[in-house]
């Protein structure tokens, strides 16, 4: 039984495991080629990733793009849930299947839907448009993660900063939103961490201007693979971790401050 | 009064913005779907005289107001448009092009009435006007029937000559279904083991579940090109496993599109059902040994029943999310691997196929937000429980 | 001449959506006194001190502080100060930045409120923990900031919910004699609600006992002990025999009160002949041996050491009675003869 269980949880851990470990060995390679064995090591992919003016221009679009349609959903996000916490009822039910609905809606289905009414509002092919629709899809995780955080503070602690002369906004300002920052902050990145990872909608949204590293890499992916793109994908997953860690460290500062 | 109504102005307040940015830029959009999906104006902009005119036709001779109202929107009619509505029409009854190209050249050589019928007999059919009659409406389902391989024949709506989207919709359905099982079968094991380790095996356990999910999934595609390569680490393993003299073809087969798919959403599941799990009192098991069950009984009668809310929802989750699958099968799988979101972006992006677009996303959207509710529904309620 | 209430609670009901939680109640509170509001989960006391904090408001009725009405006062403009039951302590400010939250919020100026900040952790002793987190103090330090912050503002009322409900019980039994003190050395008006009579008794001038909405009594810690009002009160604050019978005859030496068992018992209290009567008597009232004027012969059916004192269940013609007996008492065994005696003045007498 013990050894069933062995085997089994490793031959998982390498199915979810393997395919990321994979990667990593490929983008320093000095070949040619995307595949093992390895011919020598180099970084000569990462000069090619970090030289060539395609990349870097996409580069910047996912930071530009990312940053961006991240800040104006956790905006949005944090304002909404400020404003439904502790309701109940049903218009408010329904507000939240809406608000949440993005997250379900396929990415081809919005990007139709949105470049029909971009081409009539002239957003197709600009920033703006691109920006606002990876906000659209950002907006689910910045609310939930602002709704959870909003839930978890004491309703007592804030009537304590009242009971002790705080007006309404100050006690937003000083105990509210300081103890649901964390909250707030991965929702952020999560958010940011959708974008970057966004290649559909983008597709039908921005013109050549606009192409992110998401989408640079698709069309690498399906044109011609090279080494190149496992450079891209080691510099992912680098970011990812990086992003992964912080989300646990805030994760583990709330929780130390929360007892 | 207003006092006591003003937490409640307050809080619209603050919904307000995230209300008009969806509204404008997530439900016009899906909106404009719809109305994309059934709107067909192509003939009634070009013909808004005998719109009028063909309003009361018996539907036998044509009328001397109707064919002087054709005649008034010919003269008026921009020629791009007059275009569109004839090429339309001619895809429904062939003839119709040759037809207008001479009534167009001789209504244009005057300004008075012209007596069509003398001008060329077969506009005394009746097969004719009832073909721009029907062309008609601004709304038509046709493209949405055309979206499930149906069309509107004499006798009603029929079944069109080839089945090709309902085969994908069937094809999307049965991958996400197979994908959510594979996920399922996995994940419940998985999750019980997660829950039946500590420490640092429970730590590398999450880690393996939490950094697959994090990762792009283009990071993800990428790798797994490598390894489904026709060469790649997979392939040889396959090979050396089975003695198989030539390489097992996984790139570009169903079999590598299923595999990566499960790869991506297996974390989901994973998690969906821990979540219940780590929620549920830690003696429950060893209460149920105590009892005298054995480690099967318990699992089946105990464990189960209480895990199956977090399998059903991350079950929803996962097939939700699988029907709208787009880049991966385009990146991993052959022609007949596509899902029908590729359709969708096909015809959108390649065809410029509006309509048809809208009607095929439209199908996948409605199914996509029934579960979606129903996955809504089972997760507040497991958050009320 | 009576002062006027510092605090007036008049005819207030409070309703949520169709449950009535408090029901036309009516306290006055004077300046400089200890009121606690002692009641059972869901009696309405906290309902009441939440309504004088201003979190919520009386569906009918008004509260007054120092003769103004304060119903549509906002929390912040009341002046209070406030403990929690679970402190509420602000996780993300250090103990000297939370206890200087109320002198921030009056825009007091740096070095004023530095002062004062450093005298109230003095005052709970907790001067060398100013740049801790909450988070790194005990729950009996934590509460001792909670008390510091409350205080440090010198409001006018400080309002205290179950504020020692989480602590064990010796520190729960330091806490309170330290708010006793402090209370008489800053001449404070509190309001303090708890369900913990033993803990109402030790600290209150006087206590408001709840129940379902109503006060039953509201009188000082002996008078609510001794001389409780209704049933509910004599059962809920401390242990109590009840002992129901009728009225015999009543004189000028006292009532003759016919138990159900039997037995014929006097009491002080003048009562109307043919009355149905309960009759209240404490555990640690009775006492062994023929001496006295109510005499009854038991049989032991339990005894339970209990350290300090020893809890013997009696059986005879008053029917199952608890005593509370002095450690002599020690070598009396189950199933043992004895004779239990009590004083008339003992005995308090209510309607049944």
């Amino acid at each position: 039984m013990g050894a069933i269980k062995t085997v089994w949880g490793i031959l998982c851990v390498l199915f979810l495991m393997g395919p990321l470990i994979v990667v990593l060995p490929i983008a320093f390679n000095a070949g040619g080629f995307v595949s093992f064995p390895i011919q020598g090591w180099s970084l000569r992919w990462f000069a090619v990733l970090f030289g060539d003016p395609g990349w870097r221009l996409s580069i910047w679009n996912s930071l530009i793009v990312g940053l961006a349609s991240s800040a104006l959903a956790t905006m949005l996000g944090t304002l909404a849930a400020l404003g439904l916490r502790g309701r109940v009822g049903v218009p408010v039910v329904l507000a939240r299947m809406v608000f949440l609905l993005p997250m379900a809606t396929p990415a081809v289905v919005l990007g139709v839907g949105m470049q029909l009414i971009y081409a009539r509002l002239g957003l197709g092919s600009t920033y703006a448009g691109l920006i606002i629709g990876h906000a659209v899809l950002s907006i689910p995780f910045t609310l939930l993660s602002v709704t959870a955080a909003l839930a978890s503070v004491d309703r007592g602690v804030e009537r304590a900063a009242a009971s002790l002369g705080a007006p309404p906004p100050t006690v937003l300002w000083l105990v509210t939103l300081p103890m649901a920052l964390p909250g707030i902050v991965t929702g952020f990145v999560f958010a940011f961490a959708n974008s970057l990872d966004e290649v559909v909608l983008t597709i039908f949204l921005a013109g050549p201007n606009q192409r992110t590293l998401a989408r640079q890499m698709f069309l690498q992916l399906r044109d011609n693979l090279s080494p190149a793109i496992a450079a891209a994908a080691f510099t992912f997953i680098i970011a990812t971790i990086c992003i992964g860690i912080t989300g646990l460290w805030l994760q583990h500062r709330r929780k130390r401050m929360m007892a | 009064m207003i006092a006591r109504h003003l937490p409640d102005l307050k809080a619209a307040a603050l919904v307000l913005p995230l209300v008009a940015f969806l509204a404008v830029f997530f439900l016009w959009p899906l909106a404009s779907i719809f109305t994309t999906a059934v709107s067909d104006t192509e003939v009634s902009r070009a013909f808004p005289e005998l719109g009028r005119a063909i309003d009361g036709w018996d539907g036998q001779a044509p009328t001397p107001a109707m064919q002087q109202a054709l005649v008034a929107d010919i003269r008026t009619t921009p020629q791009a448009t007059m275009g569109d509505a004839v090429r339309r029409l001619n895809s429904q009854t062939s003839g119709f092009r040759s037809l207008f190209g001479r009534t167009q050249q001789a209504v244009a050589r005057g300004t008075g009435p012209v007596d069509l019928v003398a001008l060329d007999g077969r506009w005394a059919d009746p097969l004719y006007w009832n073909t721009i009659r029907s062309a008609l409406p601004p709304y038509t389902p046709r493209f949405l029937l055309s979206a499930l391989d149906l069309q509107q024949g004499a006798e009603g709506i029929e079944v069109a000559g080839q089945s090709v989207h309902v085969q994908i919709f069937l094809r999307t359905l049965g991958i996400s279904a197979l994908v959510t099982g594979l996920c399922a079968l996995i994940g419940v094991p998985f999750a019980m083991l997660m829950l039946a380790t500590t420490g640092w095996v429970r730590n590398v356990l999450m880690a393996s579940v939490l950094l697959p999910m994090w990762t792009s999934v283009l990071v993800r595609c990428t790798a797994w090109l490598i390894i489904l390569q026709n060469d790649g680490v997979l392939s040889r393993i396959l090979q050396t496993l089975g003695g198989l003299r030539e390489a097992v073809p996984l790139l570009f087969t169903r079999s590598g599109v299923i595999i990566a798919m499960t790869h991506v959403m297996l974390p989901f599941m994973i998690l969906s059902i821990y979540s219940v799990l780590i929620a549920m009192p830690k003696n429950l098991m060893p209460a149920a040994a105590s009892m005298g069950a054995n480690p099967i009984a318990a699992f089946r009668t105990v464990l189960l029943p209480l895990a199956l809310p977090g399998i059903v929802s991350g079950g929803l989750l996962v097939f939700m999310t699988s029907l709208g699958f787009y880049i991966l099968p385009a990146l991993l799988g052959g022609g007949n691997d596509q899902l029908i979101s590729s359709f969708v972006a096909e015809y959108a992006i390649r065809q410029a196929n509006w309509p048809l677009a809208s009607a095929l996303g439209l199908i996948l959207l409605i199914v996509t937000v029934v579960i979606f509710a129903l996955y809504q529904r089972l997760s507040t309620r497991m958050a009320g429980a | 001449m009576t002062p006027a209430p510092f605090i007036r609670c008049d005819g207030i009901a409070k309703s949520f959506g169709t449950t009535r939680v408090i029901d036309n109640l009516a306290l006055d509170i004077f300046k400089g006194e200890f009121v606690s509001l002692l009641g059972p989960s869901g009696s309405g006391k906290t309902t009441l001190l939440t309504m004088i904090a201003g979190f919520e408001r009386p569906t009918e009725g008004g509260i007054w502080l120092d003769g103004y009405r304060i119903d549509d006062l906002a929390p912040h403009k009341r002046n209070m100060g406030m403990v929690f039951q679970n402190y509420a302590l602000f996780p993300h400010m250090t103990v000297a930045q939370n206890v200087g939250f109320p002198l921030r919020m009056r825009r007091m100026g740096r070095a004023d409120a530095q002062a004062r900040v450093a005298r109230a952790l003095e005052m709970v002793e907790l001067g060398a923990m100013a740049d801790r987190r909450p988070s790194q103090l005990s729950g009996g330090q934590q509460q001792r900031v909670a008390l510091a912050r409350a205080l440090v503002f010198e409001p006018r009322v400080v309002l205290m919910d179950e504020p020692l409900g989480a602590l064990d019980k010796r520190l729960r039994e330091q806490m309170q004699l330290d708010i006793r003190d402090l209370h008489r050395r800053l001449g404070l008006t509190i309001v303090f609600v708890t369900h913990d009579q033993s803990e109402a008794l030790t600290m209150s001038d006087r206590i408001a006992v709840f129940n379902k909405g109503r006060i039953e009594q509201i009188d000082t810690p002996a008078a609510v002990y001794d001389r409780p009002a209704t049933r509910f009160v004599a059962e809920f604050v401390g242990e109590t025999n009840m002992l129901s019978g009728r009225v015999a005859d009543t004189g000028p030496d006292g009532t003759a009160v016919d138990l159900a068992g039997g037995l014929r018992i006097r009491v002080r209290q003048p009562l109307e002949p043919g009355r149905a009567v309960s009759v209240c008597l404490r555990p640690e009232r009775l006492h062994l041996g023929g001496a006295g004027v109510n005499v009854m012969d038991c049989r032991v059916t339990d005894r339970v050491y209990m350290g300090d004192h020893l809890r013997v269940a009696l059986d005879g013609a008053a029917g199952p009675i608890i005593a509370r007996l002095p450690r002599s008492a020690d070598t009396i065994r189950e199933g043992e003869a004895v004779t239990a005696s009590f004083a008339p003045e003992d005995c308090w007498v209510l309607a049944a």
